[in-house]
C-alpha cells in the first residue's frame, strides 16, 4: 500500500502573516541542514581540523568532542553524507534536519531579549561574536550562538520550537519584536 | 538563581541546567567482589555537613558528568572537574 508523506515545519499554522516587520525580528528557517558530530575516542583535534578547514560548514560548539553542524551550502538530505565523507572513522555524525529547528534573531535589543530567558552574560566581551554555547531558555534547551553583534541563532528540538517561540514572545515583551519565516 | 556552578567546559551557569546524581566518594566494587561490598556500595552512605563531593551532570549544557566539591551547608564551591579525569585517581 502507498502513501503519501508531505514535509510539514513544526511551527506551520503557529506564525507567519505579519504586516511588517519590526526593530527586533525572530526569522524561523524552514529547512536548515543540521547534523552532531561527535568525535571518535582520542581523534577530537583531528575531527575539529577537519571541520574547521572546510568553510561549507557552520561549526558550533556544543560539548568536548561535540559539535553542532549547520550548512547553507549542503542540502539537509546531503549534510550528513557529506560530512561522513570528510571525517571518516574520526567522527561520528547523525542528521538533525528534520529533528531541530533553526532561529535567527536579530535587532538593536537582542541580547536583552534573550537575557529575559538566559543565564549566560551575553556582553560582546564574553559572548563574542563566533561564540555558541548549549544554554537553557526558561527550561528549554538550546544551542545559541552569537553570529554578529546584533543577531543570534537558536536552535532547538523540533518539539520545543513552538513553546521557544512563545517564549520569546513573551521575553520580548517589553521591546518592538515580529517573527515569521525566513525568507532565504 | 543564586547557586552558580562553574562548569570547566561551559564556564559559570546556574544550578538549574544540572542533575545531580549524589555523592562521589563510594567506589564501584569489582563484579565478583562480596555481597557485602556491594551493599555498602549501593545502600550506605554517610550524610556529612560541610565539604562534599558529588556527581553532577550538565544535562542542559555539555551534557558531561562532573565532580562538583562544594560546602553543603554555604554552598562555596571548591572545585569542579569533569569526572572522566577522575578515573584514573
Ligand atoms: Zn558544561
Amino acid at each position: 500500500m502507498a502513501y503519501d508523506y508531505h514535509a510539514v515545519h513544526a511551527l506551520d499554522g503557529t506564525i507567519g502573516a505579519i504586516a511588517e516587520r519590526r526593530a527586533n525580528h525572530l526569522a524561523v528557517h524552514r529547512a536548515t541542514a543540521m547534523a552532531m558530530v561527535l568525535a571518535s575516542p582520542g581523534r577530537v583535534p583531528e575531527a575539529a581540523g577537519i571541520l574547521v578547514a572546510n568553510g561549507d560548514f557552520e561549526v558550533r560548539f556544543s560539548g568536548p568532542g561535540e559539535w553542532l553542524v549547520l550548512s547553507e551550502v549542503h542540502a539537509p538530505e546531503t549534510l550528513a553524507a557529506e560530512l561522513g565523507v570528510r571525517l571518516g572513522d574520526a567522527a561520528f555524525v547523525i542528521d538533525q534536519s528534520h529533528g531541530r529547528v533553526a532561529l535567527t534573531l536579530t535587532g538593536p535589543d537582542a541580547a536583552r531579549i534573550l537575557a529575559n530567558g538566559v543565564a549566560v552574560d551575553l556582553h560582546a566581551d564574553s559572548f563574542p561574536v563566533g561564540r555558541a554555547a548549549n544554554v537553557l531558555c526558561h527550561h528549554i534547551s538550546v544551542n545559541l550562538a552569537r553570529t554578529s553583534a546584533q543577531s543570534f541563532d537558536l536552535v532547538v528540538m523540533r518539539s520545543f520550537a513552538e513553546a521557544l517561540v512563545d517564549d520569546i514572545k513573551v521575553m520580548a515583551r517589553s521591546h518592538d519584536l515580529s517573527v515569521d519565516f525566513a525568507t532565504r | 538563581m543564586a547557586s552558580l556552578i562553574s562548569c570547566p567546559h561551559c564556564g559559570t551557569r546556574p544550578k538549574e541546567e544540572f542533575a545531580i546524581r549524589g555523592d562521589a566518594t563510594p567506589l564501584r566494587p569489582s563484579s565478583m567482589a562480596s555481597d557485602e561490598a556491594w551493599h555498602d556500595y549501593v545502600h550506605l552512605r554517610t550524610n556529612p555537613r560541610g565539604r562534599v563531593r558529588e556527581h553532577w551532570q550538565h544535562v542542559a549544557g555539555c551534557r558531561r558528568w562532573l565532580v562538583v566539591e562544594r560546602d553543603n551547608l554555604s554552598h562555596a564551591v571548591f572545585s569542579v572537574t569533569d569526572a572522566a579525569t577522575e578515573v584514573d585517581r
